[in-house]
């Protein structure tokens, strides 16, 4: 946990560095970066559900990480208590695995696929759409507003609608700059449904598109 | 409907595919009604037993669609079905192998059908508890088996009778959060178990000590979703596809320079010909094709020469590469093999989990030696620290194939395109010029 200490000051120097974004980020919701007491009840409902009690600790980082939009130190380590599970072997844990973030990220995050079957299909140029389209410069970086940030990302299992991404946990197809400007745009008008459905932490089940979507319809089709 | 790219729908050789497309197939009504789903379910726990379901997977001569190809049925005759305590299945469907889209394409249009297949192997090798372990990117397949387990639980065929058989079967779900090396049986079993994913030694085999120590059968999505069609008309009549030694069909993820990118239904045996210029459309026009990847990216890539290979693993094992996940990847004349190559290490490179020198090492080496070339500081000896890292990653060096495949990558692209190494790293030039 040699980070500790280290990863606040560069919170709070990122804050500084890349507008108010992130210092407001790394203060909320808690304040302190730690967990309410409702999702610690509910991380230590989890080890029931699985044969030995440390598979509940990437469902339990999954918590924390909703509820906080990353892992801070501090998250980590309630995760940790409430399992019964050495902080050490938390982090070691959330640092082996891409999809657990432990530095502030933007609210949208765009997963860009750039392996082979997309990079084929010009993923390169998509990158470069979304740097420009949400104003960051490199990947990690969080828009001054707070909201977006991007990462380039490893196949995501979907090469036949390349070039596609994973963005606030629905797949998009068949990219072309339009599109990235259209779900950036979508997602900053605060008042759009769109972007309140995007928003809301709990989202009830949608069966995924199989579609590129054209015009981003949130997943609407007939399930349960 | 939104728009499906691949097969589905009627067709001699649609195994798998022939209800993909119907209207609510997701739904376990439909899959039922419509697709005759269940009967296999029905059929194993009724009027077959245990023994009976694994010598009828055995007789179909079915082979593992992950990766590797291991004979199905003799995967499940591996577990003491009479061995006391719990037995796991435990489901791959951590799909990330470059290229490969076609378990995504299974659980989005038909997953009952995977459910059906799960419950039929947990009979079948005396597990009552599977875990599906889904990669954490997948979140509509993730919404659509959510739904699946529900309905399949309301209806009874999950829970303390399915069918009426005092059998309890039940399946859980469990996300992976974005680790390459989680495909890798024993990798995946470590995460499963909430721990950093990287691969143990064997042995022991899963079969023997596998998900919490348990034995434990792992399968793949594909593999598993075949099981209901070889249950319903038997194992004899799945080898009258395919070849003698890769009986049946399977799913091939085209995707790259190619018109018509799409997962497609082929019966092992065919050519790539027929896959990549037929079905896939081949490359766009004006366009040559240049290279594939027949078997995702870790299959070692074949030239356009050897388009007429056949999709068959022994086809494949000749030509020097492999059937593997059956992600087809097309690279096109516009695109260069050594900045491919290269982009593939980096993937490596990033997601070797770090246990064994060769691969942790090798990786970051290739890629730095790769970075060399393509900034025009490249030379001989760059091409010979490639060779030696290629070497060293192969051969069983670690324990998983992780870093094997990194190695092929390069052997591979060195062995048909030594000369667009030349043009980098000797000549400094390149003849294709564009991004890989």
């Amino acid at each position: 946990m040699s980070t500790k200490g280290t990863s606040d000051a560069r919170g709070a120097e990122n804050g500084a560095r890349k507008g108010s974004a992130d210092a407001k980020r790394a203060e909320s919701p808690h304040g302190t970066n730690a967990l309410p007491e409702h999702v610690l009840d509910e991380i230590r409902e989890l080890p029931a559900r699985y044969p030995q009690h440390r598979s509940a600790v990437m469902p339990a980082l999954d918590l924390a990480q909703e509820e906080l939009g990353f892992l801070s130190p501090e998250a980590m380590s309630e995760v940790a208590a409430a399992l019964d599970l050495d902080p050490g072997y938390v982090e070691g844990v959330a640092t082996f695995y891409t999809l657990f973030h432990l530095q502030p990220i933007g609210r949208h995050r765009f997963y860009v696929c750039t392996n082979l079957s997309c990079s084929l299909r010009g993923s390169s140029d998509i990158v470069e759409h979304v740097k420009s389209a949400i104003g960051v410069r490199e990947a990690g970086e969080v828009s001054k507003d707070g909201l977006f940030s991007y990462e380039e990302v490893e196949c995501l299992g979907a090469c036949e609608y390349a070039p596609m991404m994973r963005l606030d946990h629905e797949y998009h197809y068949d990219l072309t700059p339009v599109t990235i400007t259209s779900l950036v745009a979508e997602r900053r008008a605060p008042l759009s449904a769109a972007a309140k459905a995007s928003r809301s932490r709990t989202r009830v089940a949608a069966p995924p598109d199989k579609a590129p979507p054209k015009k981003r319809a949130p997943r609407t089709k007939k399930i349960g | 409907m939104a728009e499906l790219r691949g097969s589905f729908g009627v067709a001699r050789n649609h195994l798998l595919t022939r209800w993909f497309g119907t209207e609510d197939l997701h739904r376990l009504e439909v899959y039922e009604s419509k697709a005759g789903g269940y009967a296999a379910l029905r059929k194993a726990l009724l009027d077959m037993k245990p023994a009976d379901l694994v010598n009828e997977v055995k007789t179909s001569g079915l082979r593992g669609r992950g990766g590797a190809g291991f004979a199905t049925g003799v995967k499940w005759s591996f577990i003491n079905r009479d061995a006391p305590g719990p037995k796991y299945v435990v489901v791959n469907a951590d799909e990330s192998e470059p290229g490969t889209s076609k378990d995504r394409y299974i659980m989005e249009n038909s997953p009952h059908m995977l459910l059906e297949g799960i419950m039929i192997a947990a009979y079948a090798v005396g597990a009552n508890q599977a875990w599906v372990y889904i990669r954490g990117e997948y979140d509509g397949p993730h919404r659509m088996l959510v739904e699946a387990i529900a309905e399949a639980r309301a209806k009874g065929y999950l829970g303390p009778k399915p069918m009426g058989v005092n059998y309890p079967l039940d399946i859980q779900l469990y996300r992976g959060h974005g680790a390459y090396i989680c495909g890798e049986e024993t990798a995946l079993l470590e995460s499963l178990e909430g721990k950093r994913a990287q691969p143990r030694s064997r042995p022991p085999f899963p079969a023997v000590k596998g998900a919490w120590a348990r034995p434990t059968l792992l399968n793949n999505v594909e593999t598993l979703s075949t099981v209901p069609w070889i249950i319903n008309n038997g194992g004899a009549a799945y080898v009258k596809f395919g070849t003698e030694k890769s009986p049946g069909t399977r799913l091939m993820s085209v995707s790259g320079n190619v018109r018509k990118p799409g997962v497609y239904e082929v019966e092992l045996g065919q050519t790539f010909r027929h896959v990549i210029m037929e079905l896939a459309g081949g490359p766009p026009e004006g366009r040559r094709m240049k290279v594939f990847w027949p078997g995702g990216s870790s299959a070692p890539v074949l030239p356009e020469s050897m388009l007429d290979t056949h999709t068959d693993m022994e086809a494949l094992a000749a030509a020097r590469s492999m059937g593997g996940s059956g992600g087809v990847i097309v690279m096109d004349d516009s695109h260069c093999v050594v900045k491919a190559a290269s982009r593939l290490l980096r993937f490596y490179a990033h997601e070797s989990c770090g246990k064994c020198t060769p691969c942790r090492v090798g990786g970051d080496w290739a890629v730095r030696t790769y970075d060399r070339i393509l900034a025009n500081e490249g030379s001989q000896v760059e091409l010979g620290i490639l060779e030696r890292v290629a070497d060293g990653l192969q051969n069983g060096r670690c324990l998983c194939g992780l870093g094997d495949s990194a190695g092929w990558v390069i052997d591979s692209t060195f062995r048909h395109f030594r000369e667009e190494y030349e043009d980098h790293a000797l000549r400094h030039t390149c003849k294709v010029g564009s991004d890989a």
